[in-house]
């Protein structure tokens, strides 16, 4: 104990600095990891708890087995009462409908998931039935009567305080006939159903809303409370396939659960992204460590000399070093885990943002803290390990011996052989791409471990010849002194591997983080422009009957409306189970002439495509799709439409990031037929030659704005709107790389400090002989941008692996294939970046060598 | 012709609250040629004396003066041009660049001027000559003995023939023999190419190579010998050790 005070303590008061940057690269590796994954935690839970809230205690939901317009009788609510093992079957009557006096938003509701008309929902229910089904709080008058057709609404607190509604005002409701005015009987709080569609909802009696929507006879959905002596999943497959024999095929028995999918899906996607850079963070953190710590050997060797002099053994040396690195280690993790819960609320609230969901403030689980903790200490030890073993290494005569060349281990003389092995399969691994669809992309991660392995191992061997190669342009930038600093980076050629090594992740990040964010948003960019294509976006709460089309088609400026309709349905291929997708149906004439398709790479001609998709039987697969099941153009996949499964053969492979890339386009006449639906979401205008589109956009208002409670958006903002959003997405992983470079640079000061140190009376000899300060300076600077450009270029070629294997990844885990694109200013950038950092890192250290003090140099032992 | 010039040197430090004189009005100076070697006993000011004339360090009053130039008052920067062009130093740690070929150490203060090496390339091999490293010269220090690193360092002091080379104790990390053979080379140095040194040492046989010895004591001069060509190394040598005896008895 007494040892440790002496020892531990006082080293750290003497070195503060050094104690500081050595925990930062853990700070904030642990800080990143917990953020991230408590707020995709809470992302997932505030999505599950959205699905039981608005599901309840149904353990199965009963809907319509071809989704669009298709309800399902009232009387199956009954036959399904009747099947044992059903305790009550709930019928809800979904109608999506808007206030009368709430005024239509002036924008198009954004999220990951697309655009949003907004608007609110109202659910037709049994009242009885319903809270049994469903939780919901009064806050103030009453909820619905037992009477059925009540003429009676209970709306969620926010959304009546927001549209400054109060309990006994009679409401007006639109209809496609009208406005209905309904009583406001009672608000409930925005918890369990109160979060249906983000609050904006309310509930009124079934056969009130029948009538009003003009649909007698029809719910939506039936959902299924189970007798409670069914606890077990198989007692539950069985009950919902008795029910499916019950109803036949116009119904589906499904779970509640499996309608999250999506959102979970992408949030995973999103994570494995994060973590993985934040992974890398912590990666570049453990450089760090060892450096601080190399550092401090360095320093102390003398000390640790004259400790083994006087009786310390080799391994309490090391012990004492690795102790420190323990007390430094859980000081840097704990900084980190506050750190890291400060920064999940910043990153709530632009998930919240993105997925449009509100997220609630969670209470940081256990097993996140641990699991950054165990990172945190754990990599702090692993990078200390080296140069505690190196402490305890120093004899005691080596403390009085002058300090050349450092001895070199076996790895560092031959580890390039190896390296070049791992770095050679790693790249076939790449050219050969055998990354078939994996989630887990475990393959892929081998990948990147032996990239990181390989390149890693080849470094020290690289920098002799590099500084070789380098002297003229050394000697250029720096003049005759700098070549003297430019031999110093072979003096330890582990210190420099490491510094290297440090600035070349992070190059290589900046790289990967610009070359993903490049290819997604160049093919995002692209398809953004044809998914909200036209000059002018039309959208509306409610559907728009076809007849909209010719009205808007007849407003003087309007070259052309095309109709969009996205319709969920399921479908399959000859061999694959059932999945659920989005059919977007479209009028390819008018489509293309507002605008147009965006076809995967090596298409046949997209005229006849379109052609083929007008003459029907035809759709467009989502490049995603076409991936994940192995599908192109001329195979055949099958819909379930309302007369059973029709084949459809594939005219062509598109680009589309609706529904997670999950997406069928499919024609217009071919939805009316097969689904008998002929309304749209949206209309996409097209302005004629020379009008102004804010000007066309007020006469469609004018005209029928009111009508139709239309949403009008002129695209170009829509479209900036949607960029921006993209950029916040893709803002995290630009944050985690500029972390990952602000840790390699600190490694530079690190590595630079020391070798200042180390050669103090050589600095001194080189000044009493003639060096100027400024020549002193300048070798320095030109040690360290010797570094910067080895980083920078062994990290360019990394970065380059690298983003092509993310992007088989990514091809891998969720069916996006993205064409690789680098801007070669990227390249010329992240070469600029590492130099400038390298230069900025060695201000400090270039200064405190100028500034030695001759004599005080020369006399230095 | 004087080459070097002390006029009335002080130096004091403070350490702490106590002021210490390490050198009270020192006059001294050398001449083209000459071979002048600087004792005293520890603490005397030989090595402080050295670090002013080197302008390695600025008197707290009187003038150095180097080829006419008074040194202080000069910036750091034309101090510092001034040591590179002028002055060869030779200290007592051999401070060769350890990444450095013995050749490339040798011709370092050339490289640091900014001139083109290949035009010393006749005097480096007189030099590589002189101190008997031809054949090393490709040698990396770590693999050079450490008489043979210090005759680098005294071929790195010589490459670009200063006005005066100032040794500070050449010899004091070096055995007998290899003393020897440093101490020749310094007396060649100075006999074949005319090179004007000044060094100090507490080692009475390296001093009875010069031809002048100056004994300081207290910061002060406190004698001087003149040796004649005629007068034998042992000769020197007593004459040299029983001043210095003198000297430490009447402390």
């Amino acid at each position: 104990m007494r040892l440790i005070r002496l020892l531990l303590l006082r080293s750290f008061r003497l070195r503060p600095a050094r104690v500081l940057l050595s925990m930062f690269g853990i700070t904030l590796g642990v800080a990143g990891m917990l953020s991230i994954s408590v707020t995709n935690q809470s992302a997932l839970d505030a999505v599950q708890r959205l699905l039981v809230n608005t599901s309840g205690s149904a353990r199965l939901s009963i809907i319509p087995a071809v989704s669009g317009g298709e309800s399902l009788p009232e009387q199956m609510v009954s036959a399904v009462s009747r099947v044992a093992g059903v305790q009550q079957a709930v019928p809800v009557l979904k109608v999506t409908t808007s206030l009368a006096s709430q005024s239509a938003p002036e924008q198009v509701g954004l999220s990951f998931f697309g655009a949003n008309a907004g608007g609110m929902i109202i659910h037709g229910v049994d009242a009885a039935a319903e809270l049994r089904a469903r939780e919901y709080r009064v806050t103030s008058g009453r909820f619905l009567s037992s009477s059925p057709e009540a003429n009676e609404i209970v709306l969620v607190e926010n959304f009546a305080e927001d549209n400054d509604l109060k309990v006994g005002q009679r409401i007006g409701i639109l209809t496609p006939y009208g406005v209905e005015r309904v009583l406001l009987v009672g608000l409930i709080a925005k918890e369990g159903a109160g979060l249906t569609n983000n609050g904006a909802f309310g509930v009124a009696p079934l056969r009130t809303v029948q009538r009003m929507f003009d649909r007698a006879g029809e719910v939506d959905q039936i959902d299924v409370l189970v007798e409670e002596s069914y606890t077990s999943t198989a007692q539950l497959n069985l009950l919902a396939r008795n029910v499916q024999q019950r109803l036949g095929t116009r119904a589906s028995v499904v779970s509640p659960a499996s309608q999250g999918r999506r959102t979970t899906e992408m949030l995973n996607n999103y994570q494995i992204g994060l973590n993985f850079l934040s992974g890398v963070a912590l990666f570049v953190g453990a450089y760090l460590i060892y450096n601080a710590f190399a550092m401090t050997v360095v320093e102390r060797t003398r000390e640790f000399g004259m400790l083994r002099t006087v009786g310390m053994t080799k391994a309490q040396i090391t012990a004492q070093m690795l102790l420190e690195a323990l007390v430094l280690g859980l000081a840097g993790s704990f900084l980190g885990l506050a750190l890291g819960i400060l920064l999940s609320r910043g990153l709530s609230q632009l998930m919240s943002g993105l997925l449009n969901i509100d997220l609630v403030r969670m209470p940081i689980p256990v097993s996140a803290v641990l699991t950054s903790l165990v990172l945190g200490i754990g990599v702090t030890l692993l990078g200390a390990m080296l140069p505690a073993r190196q402490a305890g290494n120093v004899s005691p005569i080596e403390a009085l011996r002058i300090r050349g060349k450092s001895r070199e281990g076996w790895l560092l003389v031959n580890g390039w052989k190896p390296g070049v092995v791992l770095l050679a399969s790693s790249v076939a691994i790449l050219l050969w791409n055998p990354f078939a669809y994996d989630p887990m992309f475990r393959l892929g991660s081998l990948t990147v471990f032996l990239l990181f392995l390989g390149v890693t191992l080849i470094l020290p061997a690289g920098i002799t010849p590099w500084e070789r190669m380098m002297q003229p342009v050394v000697k250029l930038l720096y003049g005759s002194s700098g070549t003297l600093g430019s031999r110093n980076i072979e003096r330890s050629r582990l210190r420099s591997t490491i510094t290297v090594g440090a600035l070349l992740v992070g190059v290589a990040m900046i790289l990967v983080v610009r070359g993903m964010t490049e290819s997604f948003v160049s093919d995002l960019r692209l398809w953004m422009e044809a998914y909200l294509g036209g000059d002018i976006y039309v959208n509306s709460a409610v559907p728009l009957r076809s007849t909209v089309g010719s009205q808007l088609r007849a407003i003087p400026g309007v070259a052309m409306a095309a109709p969009v309709r996205y319709l969920p349905v399921q479908w399959k291929t000859a061999s694959s189970d059932v999945q659920e997708t989005t059919l977007m149906a479209v009028d390819p004439v008018s489509y293309t002439q507002v605008t147009g398709f965006v076809f995967s790479e090596g298409q046949t001609n997209p005229a006849e495509a379109v052609q083929r998709l007008a003459q029907g039987d035809a759709v467009f697969l989502s490049s995603v799709l076409s991936e994940k099941y192995g599908l192109k153009p001329g195979d055949t996949i099958y819909m379930r439409t309302r007369s059973g499964w029709h084949p459809f053969s594939i005219a062509a492979v598109v680009v589309d990031f609706y529904n997670n890339g999950q997406m069928i386009t499919g024609s217009w006449a071919d939805m009316r037929r097969y689904f008998r639906v002929n309304d749209a979401n949206t209309f996409l205008v097209r302005v004629q030659p020379g009008e102004d589109a804010a000007e066309v956009e007020k006469r469609i208002d004018r005209q029928l704005g009111k009508r139709y409670r239309l949403i009008l958006e002129l695209n170009d903002s829509l479209r900036k709107r949607a960029f921006s959003l993209l950029d916040q997405a893709f803002i995290m992983f630009d944050v985690l790389a500029v972390i990952s470079i602000v840790v390699a640079s600190l490694g530079v000061v690190n590595t630079l400090t020391m070798s200042v140190i180390e050669r103090r009376r050589e600095i001194g000899m080189l000044r009493a002989i003639g060096l100027t300060r400024n020549q002193v300076a300048r070798m320095v600077l030109a040690e360290a941008g010797i570094m910067g450009l080895l980083g920078g270029v062994f990290g360019i070629v990394l970065g380059i692996l690298l983003t092509r294997l993310f992007l088989f990844g990514m091809a891998a885990m969720s069916g996006y294939k993205l064409a690789f694109v680098m801007a070669p200013e990227g390249l010329i950038f992240s070469l600029v970046i590492a130099l400038v950092v390298s230069q900025l890192a060695a201000l400090l250290p270039a200064l405190q060598a100028a500034r030695t003090p001759i004599l005080e140099a020369i006399q230095f032992e | 012709m004087k080459i070097l010039e002390a006029q009335n040197l002080h130096k004091t430090y403070e350490l702490g609250k106590v002021t210490v004189r390490a050198l009270a009005g020192v006059n001294f100076s050398v001449s083209a040629g000459e071979f002048v070697a600087i004792m005293g006993p520890s603490g005397s000011g030989k090595s402080t004396l050295l670090h002013l004339l080197g302008g390695l360090d600025q008197p707290s009053g009187g003038v150095v003066i180097l080829s006419g130039q008074q040194l202080s008052g000069l910036s750091d920067k034309q101090v510092t041009l001034m040591r590179r062009r002028n002055i060869g130093f030779v200290f007592q740690f051999f401070n060769l660049l350890p990444t450095l070929t013995a050749e490339e150490n040798i011709l370092l203060p050339v490289i640091i001027d900014g001139q083109d090496p290949r035009k010393y390339e006749g005097f480096l091999v007189r030099l590589l000559d002189l101190i008997g490293l031809t054949d090393r010269r490709h040698h990396r220090p770590d693999q050079l003995s450490g008489g043979e690193q210090q005759r680098v360092a005294l071929a790195r002091a010589l490459i670009n023939q200063p006005a005066i080379l100032l040794a500070d104790e050449p010899t004091g990390n070096l055995d007998s023999k290899t003393s020897k053979a440093m101490m020749e080379l310094l007396r060649r140095s100075c006999t074949e190419l005319g090179q004007t040194i000044v060094m100090v040492t507490h080692d009475p046989r390296a001093a009875a190579y010069a031809d002048r010895v100056v004994f300081i004591k207290d910061g002060q001069i406190n004698q001087e010998i003149q040796f004649s060509s005629e007068d034998d190394l042992p000769k020197r040598y007593r004459q040299i050790v029983e001043i210095m005896e003198h000297l430490e008895l009447s402390e």
